[in-house]
């Protein structure tokens, strides 16, 4: 069975891309949403197993919304990082975070997401 | 020893002497009653004016104070020669008698300056001077001093003209007349210089007014005594009372006179005193104003880099990474779905005219290559063809102007058009630039609804700080309902 997945971005572009990246990969995209709130409303409204979560949210960051997440009752997503930016430009915050990883959006695909969550 | 310094040493060697013969003649008066009470007041008056008069000239050389003091002090012996027992003497000395109160009129108008200002204060001196010399003159051809002063010993009067004793109380009655109202004239323009004073000048001023005044009376007194029959007594008082404030007043004209002298020294220096801070507020306004723009450019500064970054990350970055996105799952396409690939291709291709606009649009908010290119009227030719709100370009200079001066120009202009097509609801705007009298002067008008508050937005006031560093200002005018005019003046020799 497919991983269910949320794609958590402000730039819609990017979503629909990484939609139909994902889905191509053979994901299930099972929602989609443009801030944190919205993020953090719609994991607990769909529960998926997956959460591609873009660190700069015109509302939360990335880091933050995932600490939420992992603070959820019950069944908790999985969470990867990823932004346009660098890993570099965000220093230990990576690593401090709940989130299994980061992918820079530039690298991102199918494969560098199986590598993390399998 | 200075040639003035000179001169003023033999006028108080004249006045010495001069005295000397005065206190002879009446000391030797066969009418002169009584005797040491007059040469008192001679020698007191006389002397005290010319020595203080000489020295408050020797002080203060520009001033008419001093000449002035001096004359009343020389004038005043022609009394002396009323005791001669001469009759051209006794003449001379009846018709100059009373000149030294006419000067004197003049002194108190013309106090402290010695400059007689106004036409009331003219008219005032001419008067005095009328009633004591020509009328004196006339009035003792006329007078038979052994008749109409009762004066038993006096010598008779050689340039007498008998027979018109009416003339000569008629001419009488009109100098006393005159004097008192010179006299009262000039303690009143005495007084009102005084209240109209400046503390300073006031403390000067006090004891002129004081003895001014009292000598007022006295010759009132004086006038009175001598018209109307009272006793011996009274007329000796009254006579005393007159040599002492005689003998008062010209120290303290002196006393006055160098007094006004520190107190306008005192004045000049509260005066530089109180410039001096205003100055100094003045340049602190300017050093925070400085500062606080200062402070707003480098925070613009790192605004517009923030802003630069933001539209790169949000706008060609986010383009060029579903770019990328697409372009790796059309190269998973090309074999077994090649019209899927096609399709994926087509929106890359969309994606990336796209991304190129944005990134060309971004440059042009970094500088607009037409501006250093082509100048401010292609550049401002080019805002106007974008802009959403139709604009109409009035005029633009067509030389090229200094670098910074066609920057903040068009920056300007650009800002003034985003803010019409975001916020005016206008129909229409025009713009204006235009070169004269050493500066640009550039105005955007729209006709949409007014009301725009340029401390509200940090666009605005950006403009304005960028305008200010080129000693330039900008001004919104933006009633309500009246549409919007920004307008900025550049220098630009």
């Amino acid at each position: 069975m497919s991983k269910s997945v949320l794609i958590v971005d402000d730039h819609p572009s990017f979503r629909a891309s990484a939609r139909r990246m994902l889905e191509a990969s053979g994901y299930a995209v099972v929602g989609e949403a443009a801030d944190g709130a919205a993020a953090i409303a719609a994991a607990g409204e769909l529960g998926p197993d997956l959460v591609l979560l873009d660190v700069q949210l015109p509302d939360l960051s990335g880091f933050e919304v995932a600490e939420r997440l992992a603070a959820l009752e019950g069944n908790r997503p999985e969470v990867v990082l990823t932004s346009s930016r660098d890993r570099s430009e965000y220093g230990d915050d990576v690593e401090a975070s709940p989130a299994r990883g980061f992918i820079p959006k530039s690298d991102l695909s199918g494969e560098a997401l199986a590598e993390l969550v399998g | 020893m200075s040639g003035l310094r000179r001169a003023l040493v033999g006028l108080a060697v004249l006045a010495l002497l001069i005295g000397f013969g005065s206190a002879a003649l009446i000391l030797t008066s066969d009418h002169t009653t009584p005797r040491g009470l007059a040469t008192a007041l001679i020698l007191a008056a006389g002397w005290g004016f010319a020595f203080t008069g000489l020295y408050a000239w020797d002080r203060r050389p520009g001033n008419n104070i001093g000449p002035l003091m001096t004359a009343i002090g020389f004038t005043w012996f022609f009394q002396a020669l009323q005791s001669s027992n001469d009759g051209v003497l006794f003449a001379i000395g009846t018709i100059g008698s009373t000149v030294p109160y006419a000067i004197l009129v003049h002194l108190l108008v013309s106090f402290p300056s010695g400059r007689l200002e106004s036409r009331i204060q003219r008219g005032v001196v001419g008067l005095a001077y009328f009633v004591t010399v020509p009328l004196q003159l006339v009035w003792a051809l006329f007078v038979d001093p052994t008749v109409q002063t009762d004066c038993d010993g006096c010598p008779e009067n050689p340039i007498l003209i008998g027979g018109h004793e009416g003339i000569a109380d008629a001419i009488n009655a009109f100098q006393v007349l005159g004097g008192i109202v010179a006299i009262a004239a000039a303690v009143t323009i005495l007084y009102l210089t005084w209240r109209r004073s400046p503390a300073t000048e006031r403390q000067a001023l006090t004891p002129v007014v004081f003895t001014g005044g009292l000598a007022f009376l006295i010759v009132l007194a004086l006038l009175i005594v001598g018209e109307l029959g009272v006793s011996e007594t009274v007329k000796d008082i009254t006579y005393i009372a007159s040599i002492a404030v005689f003998a008062c007043l010209p120290f303290s004209f002196l006393f006055g006179l160098l007094r006004s002298r520190i107190g306008r020294a005192e004045e000049v220096s509260s005066a530089l005193t109180a410039e001096n801070a205003e100055l100094t507020a003045e340049l602190e306004t300017t050093v925070a104003e400085l500062r606080a723009s200062r402070h707003r450019i480098v925070e613009a500064g790192y605004a517009e880099r923030r802003r630069v970054e933001r539209d790169l990350h949000d706008g060609a970055q986010q383009r060029l990474m579903a770019l990328t996105m697409n372009l790796r799952l059309v190269r998973g396409k090309l074999g077994e779905d090649p019209a899927a690939a096609a399709e994926l291709l087509d929106e890359a291709m969309t994606e990336l005219g796209e991304a190129t606009a944005e990134l060309r649009e971004l440059a042009r908010g970094i500088h607009p290559v037409v501006l250093s290119d082509r100048g401010l009227q292609a550049a401002i030719g080019g805002l106007a063809e974008r802009s959403p709100v139709p604009v109409e370009v009035l005029e633009t200079p067509a030389e090229r102007l200094p670098s910074p001066v066609e920057s903040a120009t068009y920056f300007v202009v650009a800002e003034a058009l985003t803010n019409v097509a975001r916020y005016a609801e206008a129909n229409g705007a025009t713009v204006r630039v235009r070169r004269e009298n050493g500066a640009v002067e550039v105005e955007v008008a729209d006709d949409g609804v007014g009301g725009a508050d340029p401390a509200a937005g940090t666009g605005l006031r950006g403009l304005a700080d960028r305008v200010a560093a080129l000693d330039g200002e900008l001004e919104v005018s933006s009633r309500s309902g009246e549409g919007t005019t920004i307008a900025a003046r550049i220098p630009c020799e």
